[in-house]
């Protein structure tokens, strides 16, 4: 074979598949932003650190939703949307690590159109500071960089995200499989066996938890706090956002755990945030509200009937409704349950 | 621009088609083509530093025409070579070491100096010890006299700029303006595409994975961890397994581009876990600077010319210098100190079984060379822990956990996994011919330089223009380019 020829078929199978590539994103990307039913992929888990910032960017919400897989699960767009006549969106990744955490809020509150950050303060938990990001992040992909100034070239990272990458190609395939599942007029809910924010506890996956998480506790390292610091320094001017903060409200079996595996830290981990808070409202324009759900309530001491439960899909991750509920709560909208946690600080 | 990344394709595809346009009408337009490409590559990064790279050349350049003009029939020219190491050690000796030195200062003696925060320019290392070889060579008389504009397209030329390898304008420069056959401008674009796609794939589809569990040990070793002993084995393999990956691809990548351009690089990577010996080691793993530091600092200091004693020195000095050069943390001389011992008992030992003359045959030889080849991998792995550590203590838990004094950390599953991806990276590197072997019959780079260990053309797995062979590389690029997800530096780049 001619050297010529080698090139030809090396760079057209080359050029082919990128371009089927783009194709695909493109078209699924689309398909998958008009769907009704879209923004409930949100809640999925799969390459979500890797589309999630180009798709708050087309998706241009209103409330943005910051935080672990408790998040990711818990606040479904389509049910939030409905129910609060807004434009919502779930930036919640697996395993999200204090600085994601941080960074991703910086990324959301950088975009006009978001008026509320609502984040969930698991994900300044823990106390490793080994591991700085989760895999396929990338501070490129992000509106700002960690010092606050616009990113470089960013519409170039975010354009060959979207369109060139492995990830994108991923994450798209998996939406548009279980978008396609779906027959007329069902919704996520309807497949918890797709869409798992929806599935329910069960027996099994209760005591697996139990087992699993025997060792867990609830404490916040140095390093977790300084991220955390940072994303409140970064509030600080932002007096046209709504900032809330809360701690999930993971299931009494699992609190009792984290208090009996470390009562000082998981006291002093609350205290610091409070502290943090108040030091910051007192001081700062941009004001953030403060709530605690991790404490005896309708939802953490809701009935498990042998290990079902219509709150959790497993003791620490709660179902889209209770984010719903959760919602209400902390935008003190007129059905709130005013009992529900307790608003430690805030406007 | 990273290799690596998007923008670097679009760029490349846009450069070769105007190299190709402009080579056979307009040479010349090639050559300020290319050197207006290199600086536009070199300021992507940042462009205020291209006034660094621009006035470095300039400088070099006069003070060594000067050095050449006067050579030999003039004054002495020492003088002139003096003040250009002055400059050249100077430059990087501000931007890349004064961090170093003040905080080293301020720590033994309580000076509390402030530490000059300047950014390190990307490359310095690299264009820095390009221009010493050519003030040197210019000084000793073999210099030829180029154009600047040759010299500075030597400089900056975009595919060995930002980690290597490190180019001998003597090399480079001729090439510039030879002329290329069709068929041969075919053959360079075939080989170039190939060798490239390996280089990508060998980063985006191993080195890169490989590199999560790495950081996450190195990491918690450096937050105070005591890393267990399985934590710390597995951290330290896939780190030795990442920077193989990592820097061979890097090669590749630069000399499959500069192969498109038709132009060749210097040889700089032969599989160098395979090698038997430390020695062996150093004339396979980074063979430019390998090098360049037996030409221009080992020589320098007298080499073997000056008895065994002095010869241990100077090798241990060319050492603890080449680890300096890695990077400006003590963790770099270590390392390098740590090599240079190394060869100081790999020739040591060797003298002895010459003054023995003791050579192992038959059974023994066929069981010593693999021996040898696990012994030296063993040798640099620990040395890479020392490389890798931001900081002595984290290399200290490192090793501690590698000897079973650590603790009981649980961050990398022991997995079968792990195991098998084990397996198959030690596969690779002992017994998979690399790229070289793989493309030599085509030429891909010069010549492996006098005294390094020579390429060895294979049968199997040789590499034929075929349609198949067209057709998986094909797809072995699009694979490699699909997991560009995220933009993961060349460890190398820091240098």
């Amino acid at each position: 074979m001619s050297a010529k020829a080698y090139l030809g078929w090396v760079l057209t199978i080359i050029a082919l598949a990128v371009l089927a590539l783009a194709a695909f994103n493109a078209a699924a990307e689309h398909l998958i932003l008009d769907d009704s039913n879209g923004p409930s992929l949100q809640t999925v888990s799969g390459f979500e650190r890797v589309l999630k910032p180009a798709w708050l960017d087309s998706i241009e919400p209103e409330i943005v939703f910051v935080g672990s897989s408790r998040m990711r699960e818990g606040f479904d767009p389509v049910l939030v949307d409905k129910a609060f006549r807004v434009r919502s969106f779930d930036y919640g990744v697996s395993s999200i690590t204090a600085y994601e955490a941080r960074r991703f809020a910086e990324d959301a509150i950088a975009h006009p159109s978001v008026k509320t950050v609502v984040m969930a303060l698991d994900a300044f938990s823990g106390t490793n500071s080994a591991q700085k990001t989760g895999p396929g992040f990338d501070d490129l992909r992000l509106k700002v960089t960690p010092e606050g100034k616009p990113t470089p070239r960013r519409a170039l990272w975010l354009f060959t995200t979207r369109y060139l990458s492995g990830g994108a190609a991923g994450m798209h395939a998996l939406g548009l499989y279980d978008l396609m599942q779906l027959r007329p007029g069902q919704t996520a809910a309807d497949r918890p066996d797709l869409f798992e924010a929806y599935g329910r506890m069960t027996m099994q996956t209760m005591h697996h938890d139990l087992v699993n998480r025997n060792r867990r506790v609830f404490v916040m390292g140095r390093w977790q706090r300084g991220e955390f610091r940072t994303f409140l320094n970064d509030l600080c001017g932002r007096r046209d956002l709504r900032t809330i903060l809360f701690f999930p409200p993971d299931n009494a079996a699992i609190i009792a755990l984290y208090r009996k595996n470390d009562a000082a830290g998981f006291d002093a981990f609350k205290s610091a945030v409070l502290a943090d808070v108040r030091r910051h409202n007192a001081t700062c324009d941009g004001k953030v509200t403060l709530f605690d759900f991790m404490n005896d309530n309708a939802i953490t001491g809701s009935p498990l009937r042998q290990g079902a439960s219509d709150d959790y899909i497993d003791l620490v991750h709660f179902r889209p409704a209770v984010g719903v509920r959760l919602l209400r709560r902390m935008l003190g909208h007129g059905n709130a349950d005013g009992g529900l946690g307790v608003k430690l600080t805030g406007p | 621009m990273p290799f690596n990344s998007y923008p670097y394709l679009a760029f490349l595809i846009v450069v070769v088609l105007a190299v190709l346009l402009l080579e056979a009408r307009l040479p010349w337009g090639k050559r300020a083509f290319l050197l207006l490409v290199s600086y536009g590559f070199y300021a992507w990064w940042r462009a205020d530093f291209i006034l660094l790279l621009v006035g470095s050349t300039i400088v070099n350049f006069a003070i060594g025409s000067e050095i050449t003009r006067r050579h030999p029939v003039e004054k002495p020219t020492r003088s002139l070579l003096v003040a250009g190491l002055i400059f050249n050690l100077g430059l990087i000796a501000l931007f890349k070491y004064a961090g170093l030195f003040v905080r080293t200062a301020d720590g033994l003696f309580g000076l509390n100096y402030p530490v000059p925060g300047l950014f390190l320019p990307l490359a310095i290392s690299f264009f820095t010890f390009e221009q010493i070889s050519y003030l040197v060579d210019a000084d000793s008389g073999k210099a030829k006299r180029y154009s600047f504009f040759d010299y500075a397209l030597f400089v900056a030329y975009f595919p060995h700029l930002i980690a290597g390898p490190i180019v001998r304008y003597n090399d480079l420069i001729p090439q510039f303006s030879l002329k290329r056959s069709r068929q041969q401008r075919d053959e360079d674009l075939s080989l170039g595409v190939t060798l490239f796609t390996i280089g990508l794939a060998k980063k985006t589809l191993i080195a890169d994975n490989l590199a999560p569990y790495a950081d996450v040990v190195f990491s918690a070793a450096h937050q105070g961890v005591a890393v267990s002993s399985s934590d710390a084995w597995l951290g330290t393999l896939f780190f030795a397994f990442q920077i193989y990956f990592d820097f061979s691809a890097y090669t590749d990548m630069a000399l499959g581009t500069s192969c498109m351009l038709g132009i060749r690089l210097p040889f700089n990577f032969n599989s160098p876990y395979k090698a038997a010996s430390i020695i062996d080691f150093w004339r396979r793993w980074h063979v430019s600077l390998s090098t360049f530091l037996r030409d221009y600092l080992y020589f320098a200091l007298g080499g073997n010319r000056k008895g065994p004693v002095l010869r241990y020195v100077n090798l241990l000095i060319t050492m603890l210098l080449g680890g300096l050069w890695h990077g400006a943390n003590w963790t770099f001389v270590i390392w390098g100190g740590l090599h240079g011992f190394y060869l100081c008992v790999n020739h040591a030992w060797r003298n002895v079984l010459d003054a023995l003359r003791l050579k192992p045959g038959g059974t023994l030889a066929w069981l010593a060379h693999p021996a040898s080849v696990l012994l030296t991998f063993m040798a640099t792995t620990i040395a890479w822990v020392i490389f890798r550590a931001e900081d002595f203590s984290t290399a200290a838990r490192m090793l501690y956990g590698l000897v079973g004094k650590g603790g009981h950390s649980s961050l990398v599953s022991f997995s079968p996994l792990a195991i098998a991806a084990l397996v198959a990276l030690f596969a690779i590197v002992w017994f998979a011919p690399n790229s070289m072997e793989m493309t030599w019959r085509f030429q891909p780079a010069l010549g492996p330089p006098k005294g390094m260990a020579p390429v060895r053309e294979i049968r199997f797995l040789r590499w034929h223009m075929t349609r198949s062979g067209a057709v998986a590389t094909g797809f072995v690029c699009v694979a490699a380019v699909l997991a560009l997800s995220n933009l993961s530096p060349f460890i190398y780049f820091q240098f």
